[in-house]
């Protein structure tokens, strides 16, 4: 059957919520497995110690996006229904900005929503306070949305890919991000050896 | 790189990558969208802030979309799906052995420190996300696997912003 099949209309609202709990359920379990259930895992990365985060990241991209392409080709997706209807739209400097500050707050907090659920469940205190912290970010923004709601929405360039971007076929760029992701895994080797943190604090 | 207790027995970095990223591709082929949370986080806050200041919620600019025609923001795919991520996280951390009522911090700092930056980046996380309509889920893997332009741009924020930042608050890990 050609998916995405809740857009072809395969199954009801009812039903896609039972898939999400299911979804949730791998998702969440998968995290946990990945090393995502504790702040120290995570930051490692950017301390150069474990780079995991990279590795499952940029890995779970890539099959993804491979994957895709793939049932895509053997008429079990059809893509253009993604790229009309679902992918998710790009506001540029908004995103830029939020991207930003969840840089900051990822490294200061040890986690990202995703994580700190599987770590909540994991038993960190750390995490259950992040989670408070993220809803009472959201009461910040909504207080100040008529200060920035003009900029939220702002450079909005609607439902727009890389490829699209650079002009070039999808296969094309995604073969040119799992080159990348080869390098990035050829690097996070080189940055786990060099050890910045571990050799000069000692 | 010595064995933590806390990072004892799990997966290989790759086979967890490309287990994710098959689970990303199934939620993808069925729905058409990928995977997410701060959405969750959102329409939670909303919830809360409506039992509190109903009033000024449903006449917030942001907010109050999420209560237009009397709908129930919980009553949402992504709300159901982090259910699913709070059921799973557990089972995965009970079966793998990894549960224990601790907060994960460095050597450097005290529990409460570290109490009060997990508050402090979880503010700024929240803010953040409502910007970038979305987190590393959401924009990082879902959109990052669709190319969406707006989600490498971010990711790029997100880790770039991360790896600097990181050398500033370097005492709260290392």
């Amino acid at each position: 059957m050609t998916g995405p099949l809740y857009l072809f209309d395969v199954f009801g609202f009812t039903t896609s919520l039972v898939v999400a709990v299911a979804m949730g359920f791998l998702f969440g379990f998968v995290l946990e497995r990945a090393g995502f259930g504790d702040a120290r895992t995570i930051v490692s990365i950017f301390y150069f110690r474990d780079m995991r985060v990279l590795r499952v990241m940029f890995s779970a991209i890539v099959t993804a996006m491979v994957g895709l392409i793939a049932l895509s080709r053997l008429g079990l997706f059809d893509y253009s229904v993604l790229v009309e209807y679902s992918l998710l739209p790009t506001y540029l400097w908004p995103q830029l900005v939020g991207g930003v500050l969840i840089g900051m707050g990822f490294t200061l907090g040890g986690y990202c929503p995703g994580t700190s659920v599987v770590a909540i469940t994991s038993g960190r205190v750390d995490a259950l306070v992040f989670l408070a912290g993220m809803v009472a970010g959201v009461w910040v923004f909504a207080a100040g949305f008529p200060l920035w709601g003009a900029f939220y929405k702002s450079s909005d360039l609607g439902r727009i890919t890389l490829w699209q971007v650079f002009g070039l076929p999808l296969e094309v760029v995604a073969a040119a991000m799992a080159l990348m992701a080869l390098a990035a895994f050829f690097l996070a080797g080189l940055g786990e050896k060099w050890a910045p943190y571990d050799k000069a604090g000692k | 790189m010595n064995e933590n207790d806390y990072a004892k027995g799990l997966w290989n970095p790759y086979v967890a990558g490309v287990a994710l990223g098959l689970v990303l591709l199934l939620t993808f082929y069925l729905m058409g969208t990928g995977l997410g949370a701060s959405g969750a986080v959102s329409r939670t806050a909303a919830v809360v802030g409506h039992a509190v200041a109903p009033q000024a919620v449903e006449q917030n600019g942001y907010l109050g979309g999420y209560f237009k025609g009397g709908k129930n923001p919980l009553i949402d795919w992504m709300v159901f799906e982090v259910l699913g991520v709070f059921i799973g996280g557990l089972v995965a951390s009970l079966t793998g052995g990894r549960m224990k009522l601790t907060v994960a911090k460095g050597p450097r700092v005290s529990s409460g420190q570290r109490l009060a930056m997990a508050l402090g980046g979880g503010v700024i996380v929240g803010i953040g996300a409502r910007f970038a309509l979305g987190c590393t889920s959401g924009q990082g893997l879902s959109g990052g696997a669709t190319l969406a332009l707006g989600s490498w741009v971010f990711m790029m924020a997100v880790f770039a912003t991360a790896f600097i930042f990181a050398i500033v608050i370097r005492r709260e890990w290392v």
